[in-house]
């Protein structure tokens, strides 16, 4: 038939309609889109970013990420993504992506002042052996770090530390998960016996009530904060959210109530709710007498400072000297039962988690000055919101926890995990959902949110921290340390019982000289570290060699001595474990542009330099001291491990990555990769498939130990959206510790608390141990009273600021990937101090202006903003670190928590002028 | 003789007259075109804060320049004779550089006519434009977690405020944003700071998207005051002249 | 150079020489008025430039900043072109104060020193006629029509008379003189092709098309120019009548050389007071001075002069 203009105008017209009114475009306009994307390859991925946990599918077409979407099947996020999520599939191309090692040189020769240039990887790799050996010969295993990571995938956090740790014997590799997790890590094992949330993110739609501690979920969890909102939407009238938070934020806007309190008092408001518990007498007595038991510890415990000044600036010195001795204030004499002015010796800075039982009625003394008087004097933030006020809000969060009717799910991050008592508010937490019995149970549960895509899944599971082995296990326990031995086949005592150095204190020892080797792995210390100057000049002036694994040039790049070109996400196999405890896979999507490689080829092939007889022989470890070894050194295992058919000439690579049982799982696997390719086997070139076989023997660790993993295969297959370990007989634990949903659970029981971590303890009362024999407490949780402190450092005259730091959604961390993305670095280019408008008005400042802030320990300059998506109170101030040009952890305080050596990032004290 | 001549000279006078008139008339002619053309075609370009309703403000606007040198954003361009925009004036780009609103205005301040009118006090009350949302295109009407604009407003929950609903598709609530005309200067920070390829959010002359209800009409729930619709005079109907209706009555069949 | 015998003028003065004596001073010395205009007109850009684009600024204030329809000197002085600001008078806009001063420092500027001054002395389009001139002179390229020199006056009724029907300034909206300015300050748009126009129709089809006959701005100046004080001198009784003055005049019509002789100056405001006249005068007949606002005084007696023969009987 002819087409005339008439019926080309009238099919126009159509077409037009149909668009308007929603009808789906015609077939041919269809066609056209399936012809433009007919090369595309979707395959499942996860998300780069936060703890969330989000899937997503990435298409690729000749070699490139060309789109990605939500994943419609995740059952964390149904196909939507925040705006990070939105642009995952352009992280991988910024135009400054590194693509070959770099090596400070001068005249062909490595120069610690030399300026860098490219280098092949085997002189890279000769070099940083060659530094390695130097330094592990002089300094011993001790002497080297790995800085770690919450986003390492499993096989690679698994590979690294399994080198370190078995290889190396050095107990120094530490993630920066340490700065995100830590605190919630102690409480847990302390509480439970064992680490990670009993619940999972179906309680958010179980629940009625929502308490945010110290979490921006709005920004920080945004995925998580919808379906929040949406159980809100769902159901206005009953529904409550409480949002607590030391400075108003986009978590209120939708909250029913914003309780904003003086940094540190949360520890106040928690024993406010538990005197409340108490007195009203709705404390569970069934539930808590059946699984629980109360505990508490040492007041005394320090602030995780340094226990010298040698090292501070003339500044810092006053707040140092708070390590070794406090006076007490009017709240704490009154919160600890002493007297005001009263100096303290901290004399349990070396064992702050030491801990005992005590009865009822000493938790109930210990609860008893957290009067609502008290707490909400102490406890007020806003200055301008009055007194009468906060206490009614109060009043109703207690009422919100306590009623019988409710359900409640507290959620928090990094307000009470990086906190001078991380430990001790995490563990109040649990303390006041365990007295109500308001845990482990659907819609009912204290509920620790990680930040890190893999915090979960690999920082802690695999025990990449300088304490822990894979499953919970730790390197002070015989019984762990024998096991894993088992386990990876290495002779008996290969494992140094001694703790190595967190995160903090490799940084240190790097100031201090006692570490002179470091590898920075997925992550970016150096600026994401409180306190940076001094870790900066300990980089760059102290005699060591730092070696850098990154995608792009960061800040720990510049300081380091080596950088080596890495791969991204989706530019390897990897599986990230998320805050609900599911772990998801992912296959290789692209390859790696110019020479960058895996972190697990880059630990493989670096691991194939070190003979036995280098790492296996007797060394020195100082300040070794356990039961079987001599002091301050680890025995030649070398003998043992003839006998166990290894020669002293056999390389690490051959005895703990390329061992036999690996060397089976074999690539190409079709089965699994489905066109996709492997690099990291690839490059080896030697038939085997390391991250399924690295997987799949880590695997080994937490079968039957409560910590059971599906197979690797079972999280690549394509209908796999992740399972919530354990996985037991193939099926999911949805909620821990409850008989209805845990295999693990004792049949009858109910509920049981069955972690084994510290399941004996002294008893005591408030003041100490008053029986050293240690009580068992199978199966039970331990509800701890602790006191509230004050903050090391508070706002005086000469810095007159609260000053906090944290994340905004737009961007990732330091911002290394998310400031790559020109979209987002367009949205939010440069990281603002955000102020009260008061404040900002006292001191002569408008909007916009350029100001300094600065601390005892250094200055960072930032764009003024009075009216932003932050909203302080007077006095108080905040701003993201994801912007490296306001270097905003050059004024944060070094101060961690005693117990968890998690940095404080949220408490110190600025004074900010006009630039 | 004189009479010829004086008649061959007022002849000339006649004719020169007449031919400087047809030119200063064509010429005119030809120069008020290329003036409509230029000043009243393109109301579309957004000009700095204070200026005067578009037809004011290309009258007095002197296209000096000074509001150009004095943004310290760089936010202005004076158009010139490529732009599409009115020859000589001052306008901004917001996807390039939006209007960051110093308080103390100093782009309204260098203005020598008040073209850039002085009696705006307030940046707040800037009227540069209106931001409007492509609802198709926005990620967060989609679901997803965005709300950039909203977060990057100056005036945000004034100018740009989030609504939360619930989404049909899953359990996730959408984070809708939305703008309030009475709150919304223009500054087109949200369009700069949009995350999509083309911007799903644009500052554009209020009066290319504005409705208004009808003046006979009040909003039930709104109060007094509440009312952001600036409501004149009312119109008072017409009184009916005497017999009206007869024409249909008495014309034509049923 | 052989020395040639002096020349004597009407007045038995020593004629000067026309020929250069060699070396830079001398040329420096004949070619001041060229040289110094345009030192005026780059300067005059130059300082908007720099306060522009240079940030060139004295106690924290931009040198000059603006362009030549308004500008402010040290943020303190407004000056503005006061053919524009009448304009937007006619359109019943009330004008700011500052802008209404900044046009009366600038009127006032050129009366004193004679309207047309800005012509020759500041606007850049001054270059582009100057340079089409030039060329027309090498290539020797005949008008190709004529057009009177009152059109301007016309252009400037017309763009006053728009100006009140359109409601917006008429001139300043088609203007090449503001249109090269603004793009040499603001940047490049196709404001150079109204320049090449200006540039070609004064080159191949009338001598001094736009800035003598058509340029409604020159219109303006000249009638302010017409009572300015100062003034081209002409010492009548020196004038040999060479015409050597009329070759290099840009608006050789002011020269009116018997009416120069009976008042003493060059009436005209059209005279740009660029300069020409006085290097090429070899009897040193034409100066700048000041007018005396005493008009007894100016009345030279000649004894050709027949008004001066009347008055005096």
């Amino acid at each position: 038939m002819e087409i005339t203009r008439r019926t080309l105008l009238k099919a126009s017209v159509a077409a037009s309609a149909a668009a308007t009114v929603g009808i789906p475009i015609s077939e041919v306009a269809a066609k056209t889109v399936d012809e433009a994307e007919k090369d595309w390859l979707w395959d499942k991925s996860v998300c780069r970013f936060c703890g969330t946990g989000c899937g997503i599918m990435v298409a690729t077409q000749d070699g490139r990420i060309v789109a990605t979407k939500g994943d419609p099947d995740a059952p964390v996020n149904r196909g939507l993504n925040c705006i990070k999520g939105y642009f995952n599939g352009k992280i991988q191309y910024g135009k400054d992506r590194l693509t070959k090692p770099l090596l400070r040189m001068t005249d062909g020769k490595f120069d610690k002042q030399g300026k860098f240039q490219a280098v092949s990887w085997d002189r890279a790799m000769d070099e940083m052996e060659k530094q390695f050996k130097q330094v592990y010969k002089e300094q011993g295993p001790h002497g080297v770090a790995i800085f770690g990571s919450g986003q390492y995938t499993i096989p690679e956090g698994y590979a690294a530390a399994k080198l370190m740790k078995a290889g190396f014997r050095s107990n120094n590799i530490d993630p920066n998960a340490r700065h995100c997790m830590a605190s919630a890590v102690v409480a847990f094992i302390q509480s439970f016996g064992i680490d990670e949330p009993s619940g999972n993110y179906d309680d958010i739609e179980y629940t009625d009530t929502v308490v945010t501690w110290g979490a921006n979920m709005a920004e920080c969890h945004p995925i998580l904060w919808a379906r929040v909102s949406d159980r809100k939407l769902g159901d206005v009238d009953n529904v409550k959210l409480i949002n607590l938070t030391t400075c108003s934020n986009q978590t209120s806007d939708i909250a029913d109530s914003e309780i904003i309190f003086k940094p540190g008092t949360d520890l106040a408001i928690w024993n406010y709710i538990a005197r409340e518990i108490v007195k009203r007498d709705a404390v569970d007595h069934d539930f808590v007498n059946k699984h629980c038991v109360f505990a508490t510890g040492p007041y005394d415990i320090g602030y995780g400072m340094r226990p010298t000044s040698k090292y501070a600036f003339e500044a810092e010195k006053d707040i140092q000297a708070k390590e070794l001795e406090v006076v007490l204030d009017a709240d704490e004499a009154i919160a600890q039962r002493r007297r005001a002015g009263e100096r303290v010796k901290q004399k349990n800075t070396k064992a702050p988690v030491k801990h005992w039982q005590i009865s009822f009625d000493e938790f109930k003394r210990g609860v008893e000055p957290y009067t609502l008087d008290f707490v909400a004097r102490l406890s007020k933030g806003d200055p301008d919101e009055s007194l009468a006020s906060h206490r009614q809000k109060l009043q109703a969060l207690a009422d919100a926890y306590i009623d019988d009717q409710r359900k409640v799910v507290s959620f928090w991050t990094m307000g009470m995990n990086q906190h001078y008592r991380g430990s001790w508010v995490n563990e109040q937490a649990y303390m006041v959902h365990l007295l109500l019995g308001k845990q482990a149970k659907p819609g009912d549960g204290a509920f620790s949110l990680t930040g890190q895509p893999s915090a979960c899944g690999t920082a802690r599971e695999v025990g990449t921290f300088a304490h822990r082995l894979p499953a919970d296990m730790v390197v002070a326990n015989p019984k762990h340390r024998a096991r894993s031995e088992k386990l990876w086949k290495l002779p008996p005592k290969t494992l140094n019982p001694k703790v190595g150095a967190h995160i903090m204190n490799i940084l240190r020892g790097l100031e201090d000289g006692k570490i002179k080797f470091a590898w920075v792995q997925v992550n970016n210390p150096f600026q994401a570290s409180a306190n940076a100057n001094h870790w900066i000049k300990a980089a760059r002036k102290m005699d060591n060699f730092i070696v850098c694994s990154d995608p792009y040039p960061t800040v720990s790049a510049k300081v380091a001595d080596l950088i080596l070109p890495t791969a991204m996400i989706f530019e390897k196999w990897g599986l990230y474990g998320n805050a609900e405890r599911r772990t998801q896979g992912w296959r290789q999507q692209v390859n790696a542009p110019g020479e960058a490689r895996t972190d697990v080829w880059q630990a493989l092939e670096f691991s194939k330099r070190f003979k036995l007889k280098e790492v296996w022989g007797k060394q020195k470890i100082p300040g070794l001291k356990s039961k079987g070894f001599t002091d301050g050194e680890l025995p030649d295992v070398l003998q043992q491990a003839k006998a166990m058919g290894y020669s002293p000439e056999d390389s690490l690579y051959d005895v703990l990555f390329a061992t036999a049982q690996n060397r089976k799982v074999a690539w190409p696997d079709e089965a699994v990769a489905k066109g996709h390719a492997c690099n990291t086997a690839e490059w080896l070139g030697e038939g085997w498939f390391p991250e399924k076989a690295l997987f799949n023997e880590y695997r080994e660790f937490g079968l039957g130990h409560e910590h059971d993993l599906a197979d690797f295969d079972t999280y690549m297959s394509d209908d796999n959206r992740g399972l919530k370990w354990p996985v037991v007989d193939g099926k999911e634990t949805e909620w821990r510790f409850n008989e209805k949903y845990d295999p693990y659970v004792t049949k009858g029981a109910g509920f049981e608390f069955y972690g084994k971590a510290l399941k004996a303890t002294p008893v005591g009362d408030l003041d100490g141990v008053t029986d050293k024999k240690k009580k068992p407490l199978p199966g039970r949780a331990k509800i701890f009273f602790r006191p509230y402190a004050a903050p090391p450092e508070q706002p005086d005259n000469n810095y007159d600021l609260w000053f906090s730091t944290g994340r905004v959604i737009e961007h990732w961390h330091t911002g290394t990937m998310t400031r790559r993305v020109p979209e987002l670095h367009r949205a939010v280019p440069t990281a603002q101090l955000f102020m009260h408008p008061y404040d900002a008005k006292q001191r002569g400042l408008k909007r916009n202006d350029v100001v300094v802030v600065e601390s005892r320990r250094g200055v960072f300059k930032a764009l003024l903003e009075t009216q932003g998506r932050n909203r302080p109170a007077k006095g108080y101030t905040f701003a993201p670190f994801f912007d490296e040009s306001v270097f905003v952890n050059k004024v944060c305080l070094d101060v961690t928590c005693p117990m968890s050596k998690e940095t404080d990032f949220k408490k110190a004290a600025v004074k900010v002028y006009k630039a | 003789m004189k009479t010829t001549l004086s008649s061959k000279a007022r002849r000339n006078f006649l004719v020169g007259i007449s031919q400087t008139s047809a030119l200063a008339v064509t010429g005119g002619l030809l120069w008020s075109f290329i003036i409509k053309r230029e000043a009243r075609a393109m109301p579309f370009a957004l000009r700095p804060p204070g200026a005067l309703a578009e037809a004011d403000f290309s009258a007095l606007c002197i296209k000096c320049g000074q509001c150009v040198l004095d943004c310290p954003y760089d936010t202005l361009y004076l158009a010139n004779s490529a732009d599409s925009i009115p020859i000589g004036t001052p306008y901004f780009i917001p996807r390039e550089i939006p209007c960051y609103m110093c308080d103390d205005i100093p782009c309204m301040n260098a203005c020598p006519t008040g073209a850039l009118s002085p009696t705006l006090e307030k940046i707040e009350d800037a009227r540069m434009g209106l931001a409007v949302i492509d609802i198709e295109n926005c990620l967060s009407w989609q679901g997803l977690r965005c709300e950039i604009c909203h977060r990057e407003c100056p005036l945000k929950d004034k100018a740009i405020s989030v609504e939360h609903h619930q989404r049909k598709l899953s359990k996730h609530a959408m984070f809708v944003p939305l703008v309030h005309s009475e709150a919304c200067t223009g500054c087109g920070i949200c369009e700069k700071a949009c995350p999509t390829d083309e911007a799903a959010i644009k500052v554009v002359q209020a009066d290319l998207v504005q409705g208004a209800i009808g003046q006979h009409y009040r909003l039930g729930w709104k109060q007094e005051g509440q009312i952001s619709q600036e409501f004149k005079t009312v119109p008072i109907p017409e009184q009916p002249v005497e017999a009206t209706g007869l024409d249909y009555l008495n014309e034509g069949d049923l | 150079m052989p020395a040639t015998e002096q020349r004597l003028g009407p007045n038995g003065k020593p004629v000067r020489s026309l020929e250069l004596a060699p070396g830079l001073w001398p040329w420096l010395v004949n070619y001041r008025h060229l040289l110094l205009r345009r030192c005026s007109q780059l300067g005059v850009l130059l300082l908007f430039f720099g306060s522009a684009h240079w940030s060139w600024a004295l106690l924290e204030q931009p040198l000059l900043s603006g362009n030549l329809s308004s500008s402010s000197i040290l943020g303190l002085i407004p000056l503005a072109d006061p053919f524009a600001v009448l304009q937007i008078f006619v359109t019943q806009h009330v004008l700011e104060q500052e802008v209404v001063l900044g046009a009366a420092l600038v009127l006032t500027f050129y009366w004193i020193v004679g309207g047309r001054a800005w012509c020759s002395w500041v606007c850049p389009v001054n270059l582009v006629e100057d340079l089409a001139s030039n060329l027309r002179n090498r290539l020797k390229i005949n008008n190709a029509f004529h057009l009177p020199r009152q059109t301007k006056f016309i252009v400037l009724i017309v763009a006053l008379l728009l100006s009140a029907l359109t409601g917006v300034a008429a001139f300043e909206w088609i203007s090449p003189i503001g249109v090269m300015h603004r793009e040499i300050l603001f940047g490049i748009g196709l404001g150079w092709l109204s320049i090449i126009g200006i540039f070609v129709f004064d080159l191949l089809v009338l001598r001094h098309g736009w800035c003598g006959r058509l340029c409604p701005l020159g219109a303006f100046y000249s009638l302010v120019g017409k009572y300015s004080l100062l003034k081209m001198h002409f010492d009548g009784p020196t004038c040999t009548h060479c015409g050597d003055c009329i070759k290099v005049c840009p608006e050789p019509q002011v020269l009116n050389l018997n009416q120069a002789t009976t008042i003493g100056y060059i009436k005209s405001g059209d005279c740009t007071h660029c300069g020409r006249c006085i290097s090429v005068c070899p009897e040193d007949t034409l100066a700048f001075n000041w007018r005396s606002l005493n008009k007894q005084s100016q009345q030279i007696n000649h004894p050709l002069d027949d008004n001066y023969r009347r008055k005096s009987s």
